[in-house]
């Protein structure tokens, strides 16, 4: 990595990319940023990291001018600077890529680059010359993209080249970079770090937040930690471990090995059978899907994303129909219900996606909490709403789950992800559901909220529900499943006990080779 | 076949295009606030304070033009009430609108109360009427086709010019494109800099620049008196033109086409003794019609997820009917 710091050509005060001091940001009684100090070599790539409600998003966005501290200052390029808005950042020489793209889909890539800033000849916007300016940029950087296409037909992974582009057009010299790889493939990722790789050798520097931990272990020069808030370390990148960046970010030990339990043999609460389905362009999703769930055990399901999960979800909650075969839930066959009568017949789901199934993000945490029970006392008698319960139920729930909100009234968009998962999970645990369906409860979530997950879904395992975890990290599913099934196409390739988990045979079926052996499946 | 020919020809089309010409201005008028995110419901009522404004102005001038500057600027009046409100201090724009569009209609009647004495109508008392233009050659030229081109008022050229003008301007222009980007995605103006505020002030008040042509040309265009509520809805047809145009101008035109020879043949049809009741639906019903049809194809999400759903219970109730252990 490339690190110009002591370049003789910088001026002395300029060696600071970006200096900011004693920054606090309150929303309401919340302190989102805490007197943060942050200081950004020139040349250096820069990684924010924390868990999620740290404050790294805010602090980025009153850089970039989009919020306005009540404490603090901000030097740019070694100039006091008030950043009233993103205008000033930019033309200081700043471009931020947001976590949540802002492109115009009706727009062609080249439109989006430029917008703003169109290239003019005669009055007129100069198509031609902006597609050409787009091309070579995207070349130089190793971004590639179709200038001519519109953005609307483009993958999340070339929106964010588009939007990298963008802010190169702007002549920016330092770019910040939220959580970019949330949204990408891991080729994806390899490609936007060399591209990361390639700015700070043309001496540009580069921020970049995240909450990953591999990530910026491998590409970043230095590192700040932020946590509730507050900074709690910057330290170059080389001198740091795993562990010491996991103990900064959570303030506590975190580990990832096999959660130690009894052996449980209990009676079987979900079976399948012969299960097949379609997917949404009526193409067969599932085939011939056959396994059980006992209460007191964690099946895992395994799979690259995509192979038919989501379709297995869908069908054991009642949202998507079977084609053939069928899946009983205390031997209740789910064909014959709705997916109001699963979960009244004992089923809990945490969906795959929190935001489309999993909350209602405009209303508060204590109207989500209440959702699915609302018919049942003691939350409501004679289709009255009792608001009292509900909202003291939700503030329990939010100091035992350690959601971080102000309040049962706070709404739930202003959470963020790791704590609307909370919402999802405390609902969904403390509705005395047998089963538990799963789907990738840690998705976009900071580790310590993850490791809080897995202490919940085991607390759960040892009450004796029956608890299918689908999810695509396979830690994960080592850590907490007895067993583990592989899905691939839509078939489960084979199954392997959790203790035993071997990445590599796993691996293996995940890419839909059949493993040799497949451990007798108790029926 | 003689009927055909008494119903389509050079006159009817002719006809078409001034009935299209104002309700294609107010059109592409709120074609403006339509790409800039914003639902104007109130293009009904700064026509007709143009189409007053206009009578009055050519009363006190003796020039229809300046009658066509007065009405433009009582529409933009109005147009800056409704971007102050809705704009500024994010007053709810049907509101807002609706509102707009009563104290129009009940200011241009007490007005007329008080100016003229008259409820009802202001015929003659020196208003003057917009000149037609003959373009030199076109007779020469077309002969009997002559109609389709010569022979209409300023404003009939202004309207039909504006729509490939539009074009050019969403496409080729700064302001266009930024018009655009406000209303689709105000999120990605913002972060680039672009003042929402400001745009979406420009677009209201362009908005009201046609839509007081369009009023304009209703009282000085074809005939030359102010009545009651003149508009008479077609700053609401021209409203449910861009729900479903969303606010191109070709598709802009397309509709008010349609709408206009509706408008026009039903005049005719009048000739053959139809009662005019109910010969003076044909526009709407036409224009539902079409509408309706253009709107199943491209229908909004909400009914498209309706339906699917509903497809997806039914095929639940085909698929685990046979076995017999549904008890549906």
């Amino acid at each position: 990595m490339v690190s110009n710091a002591g370049s003789p050509t910088l001026h002395m005060k300029a060696e600071m990319a970006v200096a900011l001091t004693g920054i606090t940001k309150r929303f309401g009684a919340f302190v989102a940023n805490d007197g943060i100090d942050l200081a950004v070599r020139r040349g250096e790539i820069h990684a924010i990291i924390g868990e999620n409600g740290a404050g790294k998003t805010t602090l980025m966005n009153i850089l970039f001018g989009l919020l306005q501290p009540d404490e603090g200052s901000i030097r740019l390029n070694g100039e006091e600077t008030v950043v009233t808005d993103p205008a000033v950042a930019i033309k200081a020489g700043l471009g931020m890529v947001h976590q949540h793209f802002k492109l115009v889909p009706s727009l062609s890539v080249a439109d989006n680059v430029f917008l703003g800033m169109e290239i003019c000849r005669h009055g007129l916007i100069d198509h031609a010359a902006q597609i050409a300016r787009t091309r070579e940029l995207s070349k130089r950087f190793g971004l590639q993209v179709d200038p001519t296409e519109r953005v609307g037909l483009l993958s999340v992974g070339i929106e964010q080249r588009i939007e990298i582009l963008k802010v190169l057009v702007r002549g920016a010299r330092t770019i910040i970079l939220d959580e970019p790889t949330a949204v990408l493939t891991p080729q994806e990722s390899r490609e936007l770090f060399q591209t990361l790789r390639s700015f700070v050798a043309e001496g540009m520097t580069v921020i970049f937040i995240s909450h990953h931990l591999e990530e910026v272990m491998e590409v970043s020069d230095t590192v700040t930690v932020l946590r509730n808030g507050k900074r709690v370390a910057t330290r170059p990148t080389a001198e740091l471990s795993k562990d010491e960046l996991v103990r900064m970010m959570v303030g506590r030990e975190v580990s990832f090995d096999r959660r130690p339990r009894a052996p449980s043999q209990g009676d079987v609460v979900l079976e399948v059978k012969d299960l097949w389905a379609r997917d949404d362009r009526r193409l067969p999703a599932l085939r011939n899907v056959s396994f059980t769930v006992r209460s007191g055990e964690v099946v895992g399901i395994a799979g690259v994303a995509g192979n038919g999960q989501t379709e297995l979800a869908e069908v054991l909650s009642g949202l998507r129909p079977a084609s053939h075969g069928a899946a009983r839930l205390k031997g209740r066959d789910l064909a014959t219900l709705f997916p109001r009568d699963i979960r009244e017949a004992g089923l809990a789901h945490v969906p795959g996606d929190r935001m489309v199934r999993g909350v209602d993000r405009n209303a508060s945490i204590a109207a989500n909490m209440l959702m699915g029970r609302q018919h049942r006392a003691p939350w409501s008698s004679s289709g009255v709403l009792n608001w009292t319960a509900i909202s003291q139920n939700a503030s329990r729930l939010i100091k035992d789950f350690d959601i971080r909100a102000q309040g049962p009234g706070d709404a739930v968009k202003r959470l963020s992800g790791g704590n609307i998962q909370k919402v999802v999970l405390a609902r969904e645990f403390t509705n005395g559901a047998d089963f538990l369906l799963i789907d990738q409860p840690t998705r976009g979530v900071d580790i310590g909220a993850q490791e809080a997950i897995h202490d919940e879904i085991m607390r759960q395992r040892a009450a004796g529900r029956a608890i299918l975890l689908i999810s695509v990290q396979l830690d994960e599913l080592a850590a907490l499943a007895d067993r583990i099934l592989v899905m691939f196409n839509g078939r489960i390739m084979g199954e392997v006990a959790g203790d035993g988990a071997d990445e590599d045979r796993i691996g293996m079926m995940m890419a839909g080779v059949a493993a040799p052996e497949r451990a007798a499946e108790p029926a | 076949m003689e009927i055909l020919d008494k119903l389509v020809n050079v006159a009817l089309i002719a006809a078409t295009l001034r009935t299209t010409a104002p309700i294609l201005l107010v059109a592409l008028g709120g074609s403006f606030t339509t790409k800039a995110g914003i639902f104007n419901i109130g293009l009904e009522g700064q026509m007709l304070a143009g189409a007053f404004f206009a009578v009055l102005g050519s009363i006190w001038t003796g020039s229809a033009f300046a009658g066509v500057a007065c009405g433009v600027a009582a529409a933009l009046v109005f147009a800056l009430v409704f971007a102050v409100l809705v704009v500024s201090f994010r007053a709810n724009e049907v509101v807002v609108g609706l509102a707009l569009n009563i104290l129009a209609g009940g200011m241009t009647i007490s007005l007329m109360k008080a100016i003229f004495g008259t409820r009802g109508s202001i015929v003659g008392q020196g208003i003057v009427g917009l000149p037609k233009v003959q373009l030199p050659g076109a007779r020469a030229v077309l002969g009997s086709w002559a109609p389709l081109i010569s022979g209409f008022t300023p404003i009939v050229y202004v309207a039909f010019i504006a729509v490939p003008l539009l074009v050019l301007f969403y496409n080729r222009t700064r302001l266009g494109l930024y018009i655009r980007v406000v209303g689709e995605k105000p999120e990605a103006a913002e972060a680039l800099g672009i003042s929402i505020t400001r745009v979406r002030y420009i677009a209201s008040l362009l908005c009201g620049l046609l839509a007081g042509l369009a009023g304009a040309h209703l009282s000085l265009g074809y005939i030359t008196m102010f009545t009651e509520n003149m508009s008479s809805g077609r700053g609401f047809m021209a409203v449910a033109i861009l729900i479903f145009s969303n606010g191109d101008p070709l598709k802009v035109l397309a509709g008010c086409l349609l709408f206009g020879f509706a408008d026009a043949s039903s005049l005719r049809l009048q000739t053959f003794g139809y009662p005019s009741y109910l010969v003076l639906t044909v526009p709407y019903v036409v224009a539902l019609t079409a509408l309706f049809a253009l709107s199943y194809r491209a229908r909004p999400k909400i009914i498209a997820e309706t339906l699917a759903s509903m497809q997806r219970l039914l095929s639940t109730d085909r698929n685990t009917g046979p076995d017999g252990k549904h008890p549906l």
